[in-house]
């Protein structure tokens, strides 16, 4: 059980809930590593799974930016500070971290695919010393789409690491880069061999931005991406996130594209 | 090994409903069932298995997990089902699908509704004299003769039954009635070994298990998904039959200010199975019947020590109404 400690519009049709355990024990002993998700239950409503916004650094809370896209999704986004709702978790494997340590770090992420992303960024500016350069590419439909633009600030200004912004379609007071995110990927200045990539959105931007960086040079090993299923357990048991002998809730969210072309079914 | 002469079985049976809920095959219509014993509908001599298998009893097609009310409190009380029972009749066949569940629902992360029902009952298994049309039990090698995964086995020998002791709990049950049984001899089990080679040339549909594990991986593209699922109806009876499919969903349910979070059994053949918010990651039924035959054939077995998710029972054959058949999909998938 925990209690939503802030509700905040993060863009239009966007909200980032703070949460806190309603029991201090377990908000103490619950630990996560980015990448990893919860279900949450909107209580008479039903359950959800949805990616942990929040970094592990940050203790004593947990973030969760949810989309009002599906039935639990939108009941969330009429509660309000002081209510409570269900959380169990965390699941899922998570991103890497200490594997890619001394590496270019290259974040790809469209819309609220960045809510994952965000958790690990945060994480590994942190620990800004132990990663190499950091560029961070970024976009959405509209501006208004655009998440987390506070820390794209904070992260843009940081020594070594640079923030990308794209739309697809822009308004009057829009200056930045107009098209696909991919469209970023040649203004940056990367030692491709000491990378890796991490991709989280939509299926049809990681598709594309998949295709961009194999001809890029990256290898299969070197992009990292999270896979998006219909879930209900959490455990392995429910058969819903089931692809080949992997499923999405334990041996997921995060794959390589190495490991997802193994697994065989279409991405 | 024991022998019950079959005169004794009701009141075996009925002995054991002091102690247990106790549940057989009964004949219902023209069909065999598994439901609450009633001594003048029980079926012993049936051929082939009863219409659905008794998953029911440890995964039920819907289950109350726990309840909690929503007015912000901590409330929640969890349903978990202790009935002790026993369950008579239970094909080879079935037997297997149980064990197969075991392995699902008893490894990793244990599942605490199917544990609470399972480790309170005791399977007594019914071999098979001999196969109905859609059965190919001995392709997958579940039967038609058991080998494990039951208390106590039982083989019609005409007059009689053999009675095969498998665990410890079994033991018991024999052991609080012994006066029942009398010990079985060599002659006895030589019969069982002869009636169980003559129920072997009974079956009408094969499978050749070894050519499909070794083809099933190179067959994603073949033309057998597309052609098979046009045929289908979306009506999922092929999951709702099967003694393995595990999967289920989860769904809220609220009354007034208090909800039942119940799981119920879900169809991966529908395309509600994989639908999201914003897509479905399963768009179309050629995949959808490559998930199925896939899951049990080659994602189950590589999961789960090579356990195959297929008992050969063939309920999925006899239900669908538009004639799609496992067997005939595996042929192609070994060609």
């Amino acid at each position: 059980m925990a209690i939503i400690t802030k509700v905040c519009d993060e863009a239009a049709g966007i909200k980032t809930f703070t949460l806190e355990f309603k029991e201090p024990e377990i908000q103490k002993s619950f630990d996560y590593r980015p990448g990893q998700f919860v279900e949450l239950t909107v209580f008479g409503v039903g359950e959800a799974p949805i990616s942990i916004t929040s970094s592990p650094v940050n203790k004593g809370y947990l973030e969760l930016t949810v989309a009002a896209v599906g039935k639990v999704t939108r009941a969330l986004h009429l509660r309000k500070e002081k209510d409570v709702a269900g959380l169990r978790g965390p699941y899922g494997n998570g991103f890497p971290f200490d594997e890619v340590k001394g590496k270019n770090i290259l974040f790809v992420g469209g819309g609220i695919g960045a809510a994952p992303l965000r958790s690990l960024i945060n994480q590994m500016f942190a620990y800004r010393d132990n990663f190499a350069k950091i560029s961070i590419l970024y976009g959405a439909r509209e501006p208004g789409l655009l998440c987390f633009i506070d820390d794209l600030e904070g992260w843009g200004k940081t020594e070594n690491s640079e923030v990308l912004l794209t739309v697809d379609a822009p308004d009057a007071k829009w200056r930045g880069n107009v098209g696909v995110v991919g469209s970023l990927l040649p203004k940056i200045d990367i030692d491709i061999k000491n990378t890796v990539a991490f991709i989280c959105g939509p299926p049809i931007m990681i598709h594309f931005v998949l295709l961009d960086l194999l001809k890029m040079g990256f290898e299969e090993e070197q992009i990292i991406t999270t896979m998006e299923r219909r879930m209900e357990c959490g455990v392995g048991k429910c058969g819903h996130c089931n692809i080949g002998k992997s499923y999405v809730c334990l041996d997921g969210p995060v794959f390589s594209y190495h490991q997802l072309r193994e697994l065989g079914e279409d991405i | 090994m024991k022998i019950l002469s079959k005169s004794n079985l009701v009141p075996f049976l009925e002995g054991l409903g002091l102690e247990f809920k106790v549940n057989a095959p009964l004949y219902e219509g023209q069909d065999v069932l598994f439901g609450d014993l009633d001594s003048s509908k029980l079926a012993t001599d049936f051929i082939g298995k009863p219409r659905l298998s008794p998953k029911e009893y440890s995964f039920p097609q819907r289950e109350r997990l726990f309840t909690f009310k929503n007015n912000g409190g901590v409330e929640i009380e969890a349903h978990l089902n202790e009935t002790k029972r026993v369950i008579w009749g239970i094909r080879p066949c079935d037997l297997y699908g149980l064990k197969f569940l075991d392995m699902v629902y008893l490894s990793d992360y244990v599942d605490p509704y199917y544990q609470a029902r399972r480790s309170n009952t005791i399977l007594l298994g019914l071999n098979c004299n001999k196969a109905e049309e859609s059965c190919f039990c001995s392709s997958i090698g579940t039967g038609p003769f058991a080998r494990e995964a039951f208390d106590l086995l039982f083989t019609d020998l005409g007059d009689v039954f053999l009675v095969e002791i498998g665990s410890k709990a079994g033991k018991k049950l024999i052991e609080k009635q012994a006066n029942l049984f009398t010990n079985a001899t060599s002659k006895d089990e030589k019969q069982a070994g002869i009636l169980e080679e003559k129920s072997k040339k009974t079956f009408k549909t094969y499978i050749d298990l070894g050519k499909v594990e070794a083809k099933i991986a190179g067959a994603s593209s073949s033309p057998v998904w597309a052609e098979e699922a046009a045929k289908c109806i979306l009506c999922g009876g092929c999951n709702w039959v099967c003694p393995t499919c595990y999967c289920f969903n989860i769904e809220d349910v609220t009354s007034g200010d208090k909800t039942q979070r119940v799981r119920y059994w879900d169809s991966c053949q529908l395309g509600g199975f994989t639908q999201m918010a914003a897509m479905n990651s399963r768009a179309t039924q050629a995949e959808r019947l490559r998930q199925r035959i896939y899951h049990k054939f080659s994602y189950n077995p590589d999961k789960y020590g090579g356990e195959i998710g297929c008992t050969g029972c063939g309920r999925c054959i006899d239900v669908c109404p538009a004639g799609i058949n496992i067997a005939y999909i595996l042929r192609r998938v070994a060609n």
